[in-house]
């Protein structure tokens, strides 16, 4: 049975309506990772940030980086173990608020909402009584 | 001359064809660029009402979300960084001469003392994104490889500049390696991370969203 759930962590997420949904996404995505220039001038604009003592972990180019960009960076070739990681990046360390502000112009929400919706597909969301 | 034959030829090579083809190379990527990032957009149907755009408060820009209030001192070291990059090479005597003498026009130019202040406020404000990149945790934590190379890109053709007009180290060496990092950097522009310049123009000031100039008319969204 353990070797069986350690078969499930690891096996590749892939399906159609994913595929289509990076698909659809993959030049505005792509062209906004690509230009961030990893300044993190955006930190302060977001709340989770500020009220978690800055802990760079709540930047949004840290959540963007680490859940849109992994996604982008190994072609959706994921593993569930990488989705398990982004969870609490993108559905528990920011709430879409779309405060975020990026001198540059990147469009930062929807780069996390768009890995939310990812995730969503993946089966990969917080159930309701996990809500903290 | 007592250069060897290969360092001649680069010389040779830097200081002709490449500036055309790198220039070239630039102005074609600028305008795919451009129309790559124009797909991007879509129309955008007016989301406010002509009553609403007189209303001084709807036009009211709230200094406090911006980055001149939460890094001031970032906001002034990152617009003299971007300002110099674009003036010095542009207003350069050294620059201008060579234009004039292979088309038979030039810009205006700065007095030497001053390209060579500037070229050193740059490099200042080169070294201050470095020392933020390597020091602070929260800049290292989303750094990589590639954005040391950006980096390298960018100050390298000012810092073997200045060095070649002080006529530190080998000149001849050190000015065709300015000329050689100077057009591989106008290359990269328009398809690597520094293609940020051209997303910036183009995503604050000529599409709508919340944060460009153009946010309250009627024109392209992203
Ligand atoms: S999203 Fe914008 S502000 Fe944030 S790190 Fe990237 S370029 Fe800098
Ligand atoms: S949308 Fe997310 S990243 Fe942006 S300010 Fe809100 S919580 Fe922070």
């Amino acid at each position: 049975m353990e070797n069986l759930n350690n078969v499930e962590q690891t096996i590749a997420v892939q399906s159609q309506d994913t595929c289509q949904l990076l698909n659809t996404f993959k030049d505005k995505m792509t062209l906004s990772l690509k230009v961030c220039a990893h300044c993190t001038l955006c930190a302060e604009s977001c709340f989770m940030f500020m009220k978690n003592n800055k802990d760079p972990h709540y930047m949004p180019s840290y959540k963007f980086i680490n859940s849109i960009g992994v996604i982008y960076k190994k072609k959706g070739n994921l593993k569930r173990n990488d989705l398990e990681k982004m969870k609490d990046i993108v559905w528990k360390h920011c709430v879409l608020c779309t405060r975020c502000y990026c001198p540059i112009g990147i469009d930062i929400p929807s780069m996390i909402s768009t890995a939310r919706s990812y995730c969503r597909a993946q089966g990969v969301y917080p159930e309701f009584d996990e809500i903290y | 001359m007592t250069e060897s034959p290969l360092i001649l030829l680069l010389y040779n090579l830097a200081r002709g064809p490449l500036v055309w083809i790198s220039g070239l190379i630039f102005i074609m990527g600028v305008i795919y660029q451009c129309v790559s990032m124009y797909k991007l957009t879509q129309k955008q149907i007016p989301f406010m009402k002509a009553s609403q755009l007189n209303d001084p408060d709807a036009l009211k820009f709230d200094i406090k979300q911006t980055v001149l209030y939460t890094h001031p001192v970032m906001t002034v070291v990152t617009s003299v960084f971007h300002m110099c990059l674009i003036i010095i090479p542009l207003f350069l005597l050294a620059h201008n001469i060579l234009l004039d003498q292979s088309i038979g026009f030039s810009l205006l130019s700065f007095s030497e003392n001053i390209s060579d202040f500037l070229t050193m406020i740059y490099c200042v404000c080169a070294f201050i994104f470095l020392f933020r990149r390597i020091f602070l945790k929260r800049v290292r934590i989303i750094s990589t490889f590639y954005d040391y190379v950006i980096w390298f890109l960018a100050s390298a053709p000012f810092i073997t500049g200045f060095l070649a007009y002080h006529q530190l180290f080998n000149y001849f060496w050190i000015v065709t390696l300015h000329m050689i990092l100077g057009e591989l950097m106008i290359i990269a522009i328009p398809f690597t991370k520094f293609a940020h310049m051209i997303y910036f123009i183009i995503f604050r000031f000529f599409v709508v969203n919340e944060y460009s100039l153009r946010r309250l008319q009627a024109t392209r969204t992203f």
